[in-house]
């Protein structure tokens, strides 16, 4: 498609139009350059459209632009008062005048300032005001009007451009901008554009297109006059400005991935509270309380002490379940267990105590369910590490579970997120045994990285609760994940709500 | 978790005959994580619950069974001549009552086993011995102790010159010392301070605070005292076994200390170990695996426990240094690692569930897929937040906010009770990006109620828009839009003069069915000139708990 055949955008059009219109009117003459402003007062655009409209124009080499800086003249608050009261040099010889004949009596008279006189005898001496006889003394030679006067009355009544300014304006101006503080510049760029044979022959031919339909109306559908007019092509292969949809934020996809592959899988979704007492955050997975995981530089305790349901002991268990759990520390790690400890409110380091309690109040002979949820650790934020994010863990019970059904599990889901290579290395957690960490290969990356740990829940932890069948546990951080899969280096970054990354990031990852 | 240093000169010393790479590929398998790899050196992570892996030896020691090499309770023979003893004064009670000790001699210390040694010992310290709390260890130069020794105690202006220094230091001195500072008060409020002095009135430890020069450690040192003082019986004990099986791969022979405690006498260290027995079904069934009895009792003894099959049942001696093993589970993970994590294959349980969504957590995604319809980012932030931005920036009053105790962050001290500050904070960081700017965010909000004090958590959705025309109408036309596409419930809203961040005569309550759910207004400008806002602003939020039945 050639240039001449494109279609003009509607700015484009306008442009064209009234450049035209005015060349018309000087006919004959070679088309006179046209101001920005007035192609803005001319088209009834706004000034942002006219100059994109001039630089699409440019482009299609359809008008030239000549870009012309300049220079205003204007008058300031002193060169006013100057031009009233009169310049330095002027009130001098005023006062020579008036019969004062020394500068002391001059200044003291407060015809002067102090620091003017200098200036005011060497103006009036170059004005040839004055002259001077023995010992200096001065008398007024002439009293005639000087440049600098002239162009000060002048600036009194407008601006004026500096490539206007001749002969004495000019000496006075000369004069004047090397004094400081009379007059006031200041540059600017006209960009003034004229129509090119291009633009000339477009315009033409755009004028034949004048007839037709730039839109297309309600009124012309329901009339049926669309049956009589005829629409002007648009420029197709014009820029559109954006416009940004509304979305979920990336983690959340994510999120809902992981909740589509657990109810894939036959897994229950269930939800529990963030503020949790140390219990069941700690207690009741057998965490014993001198565990330097309980300290305060790593879990946040809240200020505030109690929560839920109000039981006698302050802590929300039943008496059967707080004896059994203390009497299983005391037990295993051979310390008196603290009630106080107990009771402390803390947001939870992870959602464990959420499907723990499930399961003790539930006791599900068979049962698989998972939760996702915020958890907290007092950290100093990092690239790396943030001081709140999101778990997912699933659980599953039944009776004859077992650590190969565990590894299976975790197989699956991971095949489901698109992992295929995986391995498994035994590791430590308090409340499971046997316990496992997964580690799986990151093909872009191309390592192994370690992703949730697993385990079987000790009878520790199942039997005060009264869990009989064996418990297979899993979980970990979801941060991880979005950091693979959208290739992030700080994890901050997901919680920036940067507008450029949240508008700009795909909701696909192929 | 704590890190072992292992040159690996002492690979080829203790694993003679291995290629690097093949032990490189079995740590993990050992429950070790390569934490780095430098010229010489590997650094390796273990499990807390591991606590012989504390130096290279226990790690040698268990990867010998696990790749076959040495299988079985480790040999440990405890040599006899029991001429060492230490008497106990009743004081001690009631600073720091345990004692226990050992003296290990006819080694050799070089410096990788004293590297080795100091690192085993900084690390039972810190782990098991609860930085010191529970029990500490002091290692001597046995040759300069004059037998028996005593553990005593004595008043604050008693002196001696402690490990490093060279010239004698009160007991008051010493507590103001770095060490002092760190360890001191362990020691409780008492007036009179535990130490072990020998029969010429050297001393030979303040414990947990210092040792005494006289007895110090070094390159020449043959024959070893060690004694670890504590809180805990148990845990003492368990770090002397420890010692002991260390020192003895070490090439130390370990003669028993015979301990004087009032009337009762008894010798240490201890190395008799438990039994446990489990049934093989049970192991069995745990793993997932069918092993016969042999195979049983062979992953055992690669894990270098003892192992004898009585039935259908399967005896195990547990070496006295294994501090991890209480349990019939136990003897399951042992089973596996010796059988080899790697071998095992994954199955999947045959049992049938139907799996299904939360209800609470569907109706977020109806309320998430209007907002987005209605052309909104959702924002994410966090539910511990900064009392500044929370509070200080929008001209509220914290007032009885549920801060957490020693954060060590300003931006995470208070739980948010409302969603609109941390949005409003996500548009403060964004006034260069591209207007009209629309956020929603569901998520907790926090309250403590002071009558009942309970701390309540309900879930909210909020949304704010910014951009020069951004008005109450608009906003509110998002929010009666919401309510009635996710719920079919219409909005209205009442007048409300004094609500945080909104200007009065241009906010309201949100009344859902006659009931208060909520806020809606235009942001404060004072609040947006102090998020170095350019755009008005305005704001929902609605507590969804009264929305949604299930959730009250």
């Amino acid at each position: 498609m050639s240039t001449g055949e494109r279609a003009l955008h509607p700015i484009e059009y306008a442009l064209l139009k009234s450049l035209a219109a005015a060349a018309e009117k000087e006919e004959g003459q070679p088309s006179q350059p046209r101001s920005v402003e007035e192609l803005t007062r001319a088209t009834a655009l706004d000034i942002d459209q006219v100059r994109r409209g001039i630089e699409w124009l440019k482009f299609k080499d359809m008008v030239s632009v000549t870009e012309k800086s300049n220079t205003a003249i204007s008058i300031s608050e002193q060169g006013r008062t100057a031009a009233m009261s009169g310049l330095p040099e002027r009130r001098l010889v005023d006062a020579l005048n008036a019969g004062m004949s020394s500068l002391a009596e001059i200044i003291s008279a407060g015809k002067l300032q102090k620091e003017e006189a200098n200036a005011a005898v060497a103006a009036a001496k170059r004005n040839g005001w004055i002259q001077f006889g023995q010992g200096g003394r001065m008398s007024v030679a002439s009293t005639e009007q000087s440049a600098e006067e002239r162009l000060l009355q002048k600036l009194m009544i407008q601006t004026l451009e500096l490539s206007g300014l001749n002969g004495e304006d000019r000496t006075g101006y000369e004069l004047l901008v090397k004094r400081p503080g009379y007059i006031a510049q200041k540059e600017s760029k006209d960009v003034h554009v004229t129509l090119t044979e291009t633009g000339k022959s477009a315009s033409s031919q755009s004028a034949q297109t004048e007839s037709q339909e730039r839109r297309l109306t309600p009124d012309m559908i329901t009339s049926g006059r669309w049956r009589q007019i005829k629409l002007a092509p648009l420029d197709v292969e014009a820029a559109a400005p954006p416009v940004f949809p509304g979305r979920r934020h990336p983690l959340v996809d994510i999120i809902e991935e992981i909740k589509e592959i657990f109810v894939g899988l036959g897994f229950e979704e269930i939800d529990g509270p963030m503020v949790q007492t140390g219990f069941w955050n700690f207690d009741a997975l057998y965490i014993p309380q001198d565990h330097s995981a309980r300290e305060m530089q790593d879990t946040f305790y809240l200020k505030k002490t109690r929560n839920e349901e109000d039981s006698s002991s302050g802590i929300p268990a039943t008496d059967e379940q707080i004896r059994k759990v203390s009497a299983a520390h005391e037990k295993g790690w051979g310390s008196t267990w603290k009630a106080e400890d107990a009771k402390r409110m803390v947001l939870r380091t992870h959602t464990t105590p959420v499907t723990l309690r499930h399961l003790a109040d539930a006791k599900p002979e068979s049962a698989r369910f998972f939760s996702v949820g915020r958890v907290f650790r007092n950290e100093k934020p990092s690239y790396k590490h943030l001081v709140e994010f999101h778990q997912v863990e699933g659980v599953a019970t039944a009776k004859g579970l077992s650590l190969r059904d565990l590894m299976g599990l975790q197989t699956k889901f991971y095949a489901k997120m698109g992992i295929k290579k995986i391995k498994f290395w035994p590791t430590f957690f308090p409340y499971t045994e046997p316990s496992l960490q997964s580690m799986v290969y990151n093909e872009s990356l191309q390592k192994w990285v370690e992703l949730f740990g697993m385990g079987i829940f000790r009878p520790e932890v199942t039997v005060p609760l009264g869990i009989r069948n064996p418990v297979l546990a899993w979980g970990g951080g979801i941060e991880r994940i979005a950091m693979l899969r959208y290739a992030l280096d700080d994890v901050r970054d997901l919680y920036s709500s940067k507008l450029s990354w949240l508008r700009g990031v795909p909701k696909c990852q192929l | 978790m704590p890190v072992v240093s292992i040159a690996t000169s002492r690979f080829r010393k203790f694993m003679p005959g291995v290629a690097e790479d093949r032990i490189m590929d079995m740590l993990p398998f050992a429950g070790l994580d390569i934490e780095g790899v430098d010229a010489g050196t590997v650094r390796v992570e273990y499990n807390p619950n591991r606590p012989d892996f504390s130096s290279d030896y226990g790690i040698f020691r268990a990867l010998r069974g696990i790749m076959g090499i040495e299988v079985g309770p480790p040999k440990f023979k405890l040599g006899g001549k029991p001429g060492f003893s230490l008497a106990v004064d009743s004081q001690t009670k009631d600073v720091r009552p345990y004692i226990v000790a050992l003296v290990a001699r006819g080694g050799t210390l070089d410096d990788q086993t004293i590297r080795q040694l100091i690192a085993m010992q900084e690390d039972l310290h810190d782990g098991i011995g609860r930085r010191r709390k529970k029990a500490s260890i002091g290692l001597h130069d046995l040759d300069s102790i004059q037998f028996p020794v005593r553990y005593t105690t004595v008043g604050p202006e008693y002196s001696f010159i402690p490990l490093g220094e060279t010239s004698p230091k009160s007991i008051t001195e010493i507590l103001e010392s770095p060490l002092g500072k760190q360890y001191g008060h362990l020691l409780g409020n008492s007036d009179r301070y535990p130490v072990i002095i020998d029969r010429s009135g050297s001393v030979l430890s303040f414990p947990p605070i210092v040792n005494g020069s006289v007895t110090t450690v070094d390159e020449e040192t043959k024959n070893l005292f060690v004694e670890v003082t504590g809180t805990n019986d148990k845990v003492a004990e368990d770090i002397l076994a420890i010692i002991a099986m260390t020192l003895n791969d070490a090439g130390f022979g370990i003669s028993s200390v015979k301990i004087k405690t009032g009337s009762r006498i008894f010798v240490t260290p201890r190395m008799k170990g438990n039994k446990i027995t489990a049934s093989m079904d049970f192991i069995n069934s745990t793993l997932g695996l069918e092993l016969d009895a042999r195979e049983i009792a062979k992953c055992l003894r690669k894990s270098r426990l003892g192992a004898a099959v009585k039935g259908s049942k399967v005896i195990c001696e547990i070496p006295r240094y294994r501090t991890d093993i209480s349990d019939p589970v136990d003897l399951a993970e042992e089973v596996a690692l010796g059988y080899g994590i790697y071998k095992i294959e994954p199955s999947l349980p045959a049992s049938f569930h139907a799996g299904s969504r939360d209800a609470l957590s569907r109706y977020f995604d109806a309320v998430r897929e209007t907002l987005v319809g209605l052309g909104m980012l959702e924002s994410l932030n966090f539910s511990l937040a900064g009392t500044e931005g929370e509070y200080d920036l929008l001209g509220k009053p914290a007032g009885d906010a549920l801060g957490v105790e020693s954060p060590k962050s300003a931006e995470h001290e208070v739980l948010r009770e409302s969603l609109i500050p941390s949005l409003l904070q996500s548009l403060s960081r964004n006034v260069h990006e591209e207007y009209p700017q629309k956020l929603f965010e569901i998520g907790k909000v926090f309250s403590g109620n002071n009558t009942s004090n309970m701390i309540e958590e309900r879930w909210a959705v909020a949304a704010v828009t910014a951009h020069g025309d951004a008005s109450f109408t608009e906003v509110k036309s998002y929010a009666q839009s919401l309510l009635n596409a996710a719920f079919g419930k219409t909005v209205e809203t009442r007048s409300e003069k004094n609500l945080p961040y909104f200007i009065p005569g241009r906010s309201a309550a949100i009344l859902v069915e006659g009931r208060e759910a909520g806020t809606i207004g235009e942001i404060i400008p004072a609040a947006l000139e102090k998020l170095r806002m350019r755009v008005p602003v305005s704001a929902f939020e609605i507590d969804l708990g009264k929305i949604l039945s299930p959730l009250q």
